[in-house]
């Protein structure tokens, strides 16, 4: 029996291990190839070719980045058959970093050896419907009482404030401050950093925590959030150790009923 | 077909302006032979009364259907709720203290914009002295010489009307916004940006950008909130404007730069500024301008080369009525609703009997295959802000459906505002400038620098050269510099020049702009195609 205990503690070990190792994070100039369908979107890092995914539409949990930009990944590698040539990372989280890198210009032309399915979305018009509308979370559900306090976790793109993928973000906090006639919210914004494979560790700008804060707290009341608001930031950026650090981007709103 | 440049206004044009012009003229001969017109079921305004410019308070009757030539066909406009009396109806009367009614620049004829065809008529017709060109905003500024043809150039030569608006901008409540960015006038041909009474350091500091005039037809469909509208604008998180008399959000689809929430607003803002109007609209009037401009729908009814596009069993997009019958609010990019639904019925025609048949058959399956090149041609889109930086990636491969993708329209269907390069550098039409060119810009250029404190335009960086910021005027963003709401695509025949700043006199310049502008590398066929597609929206 004692044997056994132990192997089962060295198993989870190396999984542990495995799955550390496993992760990837690097800046890195995304890279456009081309298919007969829609493009594939990859990514060099340290002589490999990474997959990070494909055009599809604003459904999507990947969208992909911007040539003119680095691009900030996260993500895991797997041992799936390569797309377009890449390494398949999975789940991968990608940020576009700001600053304009005009360095990163590679649009690679259709390759035979590359194919890309035309589903979920052509790059044309679409069948009528949006690529992954089954997996769209719901909307706004009614709120039935007793009303109770509630949190909400904005996450944000690399020394970014809203964007437009937060629209359905801010309308469940409106949503939620409006049906419980919240008397109180608070919002908290964060400055996060993120940890690369090669130990840099790479941190928002100071102010960003303070922007993401006040922006948030001015977008909800003008959107008809009456509770009192309060705005707090932390300066300092979260520690980052290298385990998605891109929910260090963030900001938390407390709606307090 | 482009009307050349206007006697006296100075600044030759170039070279390469005339080249284009015939080029334009062969496209349109190029329709073949003119088809014999079918009978049409409309009443025929004209014969109700003589000559297409509607003169303010010339209390005409504007009939419930009405066709106006055009150089390629005629235009029908479907009044849905009647014939009407203009006497005494407000977008018809002059209101204001120059002479102006709404009319002046949304005439039927030219879709209700206003095409430089009509406007240079009308000053030969008037020798210049038509309310149209008063000194508002119907010459470059209101200091220069009322009546010189070069005071009035780029109504004449461009038909853009001067646009001034408040720097800083100020939000609804009439709070100043900061700007993200710096605004400097680095080249202003009009004088008025640097004027000591109008410009950007006067008193009343105003930034002045000239911009045609938006078409006043199929304004349910420009102006419906049933498709993207949230209290957030979708492509950028930020709040939407709102209706200050319901206090909820709207498309803010209305104006080039969105700065107007509703119809109402718009009518308001216009009767004081462009006709000069002391006091308010009464809300009697109100409801009377909106009830015309909601029931108002206008697209070609005829061709050409393609004859009748309302005939029965032809396609389902084509012709007033269409849009009489069709739903607004509807997003058209995809292959259930269609942005103009065409339908299958000009493919694969026969090729008829007698030259003429065989000539309209040979047009229609070109307009069809033009809808397919619209529709379906994919091509790469990059750097253009609020297409490429709202979750597609930069760049796409997609069409041109994709951001004209409205039902019916061809507008983006919500917030519509993007930066398709039509007026920023270096995408923005501009004149060669070298020792053997004896032209000159026409248009006022400003240098933007983004804060350094704040992210710098996702494509253009942190400086950027613009003939017009666009929505930036009015947000005061960075990245919404040269950002421009996208325009309906109806009634095009009838309007010429296109874009916001009139840099394309022709369709075929339409569809050479974004060839260069995307490097689409389309073919001569396709972009014939294209041009008799648009023809006959």
């Amino acid at each position: 029996m004692k044997i056994r205990y132990v192997s089962l503690a060295w198993l989870a070990i190396s999984l542990a291990a495995v799955a550390d190792d496993a992760r990837l994070n690097f800046v890195s100039c995304p890279i456009v190839q081309d298919t007969p369908t829609v493009p594939c979107w990859l990514a060099d890092y340290h002589g490999e070719r990474y997959y990070l995914g494909i055009q599809t539409d604003v459904s999507a949990e990947f969208q992909p980045p911007y040539l003119g930009h680095q691009v900030l990944v996260e993500g895991v590698v797997t041992n799936r058959p390569r797309i377009c040539g890449g390494i398949v990372l999975e789940p991968v989280k990608i940020s576009v970093l700001p600053e304009l890198d005009r360095s990163c210009n590679t649009r690679l032309p259709i390759d035979p050896r590359y194919t890309i399915d035309f589903n979920p979305r052509p790059p044309g018009p679409s069948l009528g419907r949006l690529a992954f509308a089954d997996a769209q979370p719901p909307g706004p559900q009614p709120v039935k009482p007793p009303f109770v306090t509630k949190e909400f976790t904005v996450f944000f793109d690399f020394d970014q404030g809203i964007t437009f993928r937060h629209p359905r973000d801010l309308m469940n906090i409106v949503h939620y401050a409006q049906e419980t006639r919240a008397k109180n919210l608070t919002v908290t914004g964060y400055r996060g950093a993120m940890k690369l494979s090669d130990g840099t560790v790479l941190s928002e700008s100071e102010a960003i925590a303070e922007k993401r804060a006040r922006q948030l707290a001015e977008l909800l009341a003008g959107a008809g959030v009456t509770a009192a608001m309060k705005t707090s930031w932390q300066a300092e950026p979260v520690p980052a150790d290298g385990i998605d650090d891109w929910q260090s981007r963030s900001a938390k709103v407390v709606v307090t009923p | 077909m482009r009307p050349g440049r206007f006697p006296g206004t100075g600044r030759p044009g170039h070279r390469t302006i005339l080249i284009g012009l015939v080029a334009g003229s062969c496209f349109l001969a190029s329709g073949g032979d003119r088809p014999a017109m079918a009978q049409t079921a409309y009443n025929n305004a004209l014969e109700e009364a003589p000559g297409s410019w509607w003169g303010p308070g010339a209390g005409r009757r504007l009939a419930a259907e009405s066709e106006w030539p055009n150089a390629f066909g005629t235009l029908g406009i479907v009044n849905a709720a009647g014939p009407i009396d203009t006497r005494g109806h407000p977008f018809f009367e002059p209101l204001g203290t120059n002479g102006r009614a709404c009319v002046t620049c949304h005439q039927p004829a030219d879709g209700m914009s206003l095409s430089v065809e009509t406007i240079q008529r009308r000053w030969r017709e008037t020798n210049g002295t038509d309310p149209r060109f008063a000194a508002v905003d119907g010459k470059n500024c209101p200091h220069l010489p009322q009546g010189e043809p070069a005071s009035h150039s780029l109504l004449l030569n461009r038909g853009l009307i001067r646009v001034f608006v408040p720097w800083p901008p100020r939000a609804a409540d009439g709070k100043p916004i900061e700007p993200e960015f710096d605004l400097e006038v680095v080249r202003d041909p009009t004088g008025c940006n640097t004027h000591p009474e109008h410009g950007l350091h006067s008193a009343n500091p105003m930034v002045s950008v000239y911009r045609r005039p938006r078409p006043a037809i199929n304004l349910r469909y420009v102006a419906s909130n049933r498709f993207g509208v949230s209290p957030f604008i979708g492509k950028n998180g930020l709040l939407a404007s709102v209706d200050p008399d319901t206090k909820k959000p709207v498309n803010m689809n209305l104006m080039a730069d969105a700065r107007e929430p509703t119809l109402k607003t718009q009518m308001q803002s216009a009767a004081s500024g462009h006709l000069e109007m002391p006091g308010t609209l009464s809300p009697q009037q109100i409801a009377q301008i909106l009830g015309f401009e909601l029931q108002l729908y206008a697209a070609q009814v005829s061709s050409h080369g393609a004859g009748r596009l309302d005939e029965a069993g032809g396609p389902p997009t084509l012709g007033p009525r269409a849009l009489e019958r069709g739903r607004d609010g509807v997003l058209g990019n995809n292959t259930t609703a269609y942005v103009f639904p065409m339908g299958e019925v000009w493919k694969d025609l026969p090729e008829g009997t007698g030259d003429t048949e065989a000539a309209r058959n040979a047009f229609r399956e070109s307009v069809a295959r033009g809808h397919d090149a619209f529709f379906f041609r994919t091509f790469w889109i990059q750097d253009s802000m609020h297409i490429n930086s709202v979750g597609l990636g930069n760049p796409i491969k997609r069409t041109c459906a994709t951001c004209h993708g409205m039902h019916m329209l061809g507008m983006d269907t919500a917030n519509g505002w993007m930066d398709l390069g039509t007026t920023n550098l270096p995408w923005a039409m501009e004149p060669p400038q070298d020792p053997w060119s004896t032209s000159k810009p026409e248009l006022p250029l400003f240098r933007i620098t983004c804060k350094a404190n704040l992210p710098p335009h996702p494509f253009l960086g942190r400086e950027i050269y613009t003939q017009d910021p666009g929505r930036a005027l009015i947000s005061g963003k960075c990245d919404d510099v040269g950002a421009i709401v996208l325009q309906q695509m109806r009634a095009l025949a009838a309007r010429a020049p296109y874009f916001s700043n009139g840099s394309a006199p022709t369709l075929r310049e339409v569809v050479d702009f974004y060839d260069r502008r995307y490097n689409i590398q389309y073919t001569e066929q396709e972009k014939q195609d294209l041009i008799n597609f648009l023809s006959v929206l």
